[in-house]
């Protein structure tokens, strides 16, 4: 491997947010001992960053430590700096510890965003599930615009089984991010978690709407990725839908559609042209179809 | 024409001494400059979290609106946020200093009070000072020493339109227009050395003369995040295009069904 292709990837890496900590970690001690960090200029520095957080997500320590080492000779005092320094300690020194240091970054500056999330982080990783509740609402209602909060209270309710508070807050993710067929994805899952069937149904049929809607003909391909799990949840409401009609309720109201017999056709059909075309293995067609059937 | 522009000679200790100096110092100020402007430049301010929260209140409403007529949630949840929201820009929790007191005054804060917006206004001054005091400088310098000075021959044919551009400082009738006299040669620098900068210093740099001549001082003031805006009236705004975009409010799921099946040939 050589140096510069490292760099590269790891460029991209960076650019895409990718998590590959083994992979950064092994190419960044190496560009780290040969010393090619100082040649990269303004680059080195978010280099040093993400060879850090890698290091650390990984358990190197002391690889983080000597990343952190440099950055803080260079930027002594940089908020960003100080979050790293969190992050390291949150590796090693209690909760407590951790938590009264983010608190005193929020008392120098309580509008650093950074540190309060990692605040929430750790209040969760605690236990304290209120307590973390009610922070994460109060920086959601500063930082309205911070998807992953959204995402994450929503996650935090759905362990609580609080599935109405969970939609709640995945409406708004939905609204942030109102072309990301994952987030609708959660959204409908959630909503038959919640029992809300014709929601789900809806929820699930917009995941395939946009799936499908820039596809040529979508008769001769089988649904792929999402695709398919979006036409299993199809599937999976239509079916009680029909099999209970008169005790299916919505909490939001929304109405059963006319054509669920349609829909439940189509369904059937899609997910069975999703395993037909899988060559010999016939097992997984059998499931599916005993799934059906059942 | 060309008999007058033959009879001119200049001497070549001109180029030195005047033409390649000035050229120089003009490039070496601008320099100067972008790094003064580094240096004078305070940090950008924190704001407290009650104003980030007063700011990003509007964005909440707007985010809604922005998808309303194929909103991505459903109409339960679409109205129970559109009119969590207009209540609370009518209460006025959102407002940095709490809900309004019965008759408190409303009157927007005067901006030469206020510290906050002092410094936004200083900080434009600072950096209109840079700008102009070099200048200032170097103009006198020319004149004082170069005035008059034919500076250099231009090797392209030019129209008695440029004469007023390139000849500034010398009030003669019939000398050719292709000279250009040393106050004129400093205004052509002065305008014409933005490319160069942008090539030393990169695309934002702070010595590029067009970007900063243009604005007043107090108009950079103006424009600066520090400014006080009138939030309440703001939100009294807001609450109405809310009210419109209710009207327009569409679920991207009605119909959903339809558009699948029809898809699919089953509709």
């Amino acid at each position: 491997m050589s140096l510069a292709s490292a760099l590269e990837t790891l460029a991209t890496y960076r650019a895409s947010n990718t998590r590959a900590s083994q992979d950064v970690l092994e190419k960044g001690s190496l560009i780290l001992k040969s010393g090619a960090a100082s040649n990269l200029g303004d680059d080195s520095w978010a280099f040093l960053e993400q060879l850090a957080l890698a290091a650390l997500d990984v358990g190197q320590i002391d690889i983080a430590d000597q990343c952190l080492q440099k950055l803080t000779e260079k930027f002594p005092g940089s908020p960003r700096v100080e979050i790293l320094r969190g992050i390291r300690m949150e590796a090693t020194e209690a909760p407590q510890t951790v938590l009264h240091y983010y608190n005193e970054l929020l008392d120098a500056n309580s509008a650093n965003a950074a540190a309060w999330k990692r605040r929430i982080s750790v209040t969760r990783r605690m236990g304290r599930v209120e307590k973390t509740i009610d922070d994460l609402s109060q920086f959601l209602d500063t930082f309205y615009t911070d998807l992953e909060g959204w995402l994450e209270l929503a996650d935090i309710y759905s362990s609580c089984n609080q599935y109405t508070s969970a939609l709640q807050a995945l409406s708004h993710a939905l609204l942030l991010a109102p072309q990301n067929p994952f987030t609708a994805l959660q959204f409908a899952e959630t909503a038959y978690s919640a029992g809300d069937l014709p929601l789900a149904l809806k929820t699930f049929l917009i995941v395939v709407d946009m799936g499908e809607k820039d596809l040529p003909s979508v008769q001769d391909l089988p649904p792929t990725g999402l695709s398919v799990r979006a036409w299993y949840g199809v599937k999976l409401c239509a079916r009680q839908i029909i099999a209970h009609p008169s005790t299916t309720s919505s909490a939001s109201n929304t109405a059963v559609p006319k054509s669920i017999r349609q829909i439940d056709e189509v369904a059937t059909e899609r997910l069975l042209v999703h395993y037909s075309g899988r060559g010999n293995d016939r097992s997984e067609k059998r499931v599916l179809q005993s799934w059906l059937a059942g | 024409m060309a008999s007058s522009a033959a009879s001119l000679y200049l001497d070549p200790q001109i180029r030195d001494w005047v033409l390649f100096p000035i050229t120089l110092v003009m490039i070496l100020v601008g320099v100067l400059r972008h790094y003064v402007v580094l240096l004078l430049q305070s940090p950008p301010k924190q704001l407290p979290k009650a104003a980030i929260r007063e700011q990003k209140a509007l964005a909440r409403s707007q985010i809604l609106r922005a998808t309303a007529s194929f909103s991505p949630i459903p109409p339960t949840y679409y109205h129970a946020i559109s009119k969590h929201l207009s209540d609370a820009f009518e209460s006025g929790i959102y407002l940095k200093d709490g809900p309004p007191q019965g008759d408190a005054p409303t009157t927007p804060a005067n901006p030469l009070t206020d510290p906050a917006a002092m410094d936004g206004m200083m900080s434009g001054m600072k950096t209109q000072m840079v700008m102009m005091v070099p200048q200032m400088v170097i103009m006198g310098w020319i004149t004082f020493f170069f005035q008059g000075f034919v500076l250099i021959k231009l090797p392209f044919p030019l129209t008695l339109g440029f004469k007023s551009m390139l000849q500034r400082g010398i009030e003669t009738q019939d000398m050719d227009v292709r000279w250009v006299s040393s106050l004129s040669w400093y205004f052509l620098n002065f305008f014409g050395l933005n490319g160069l900068y942008r090539l030393l210093l990169g695309g934002d740099n702070a010595a590029d003369a067009s970007q900063t001549m243009t604005a007043s001082p107090f108009a950079a003031a103006g424009a600066a995040p520090g400014q006080p805006q009138d939030y309440s009236k703001l939100f009294k705004a807001e609450r109405e295009h809310l009210e419109l975009a209710e009207g327009q409010y569409a679920w991207i799921g009605d119909g959903v069904e339809d558009r699948v099946l029809r898809r699919h040939r089953r509709a």
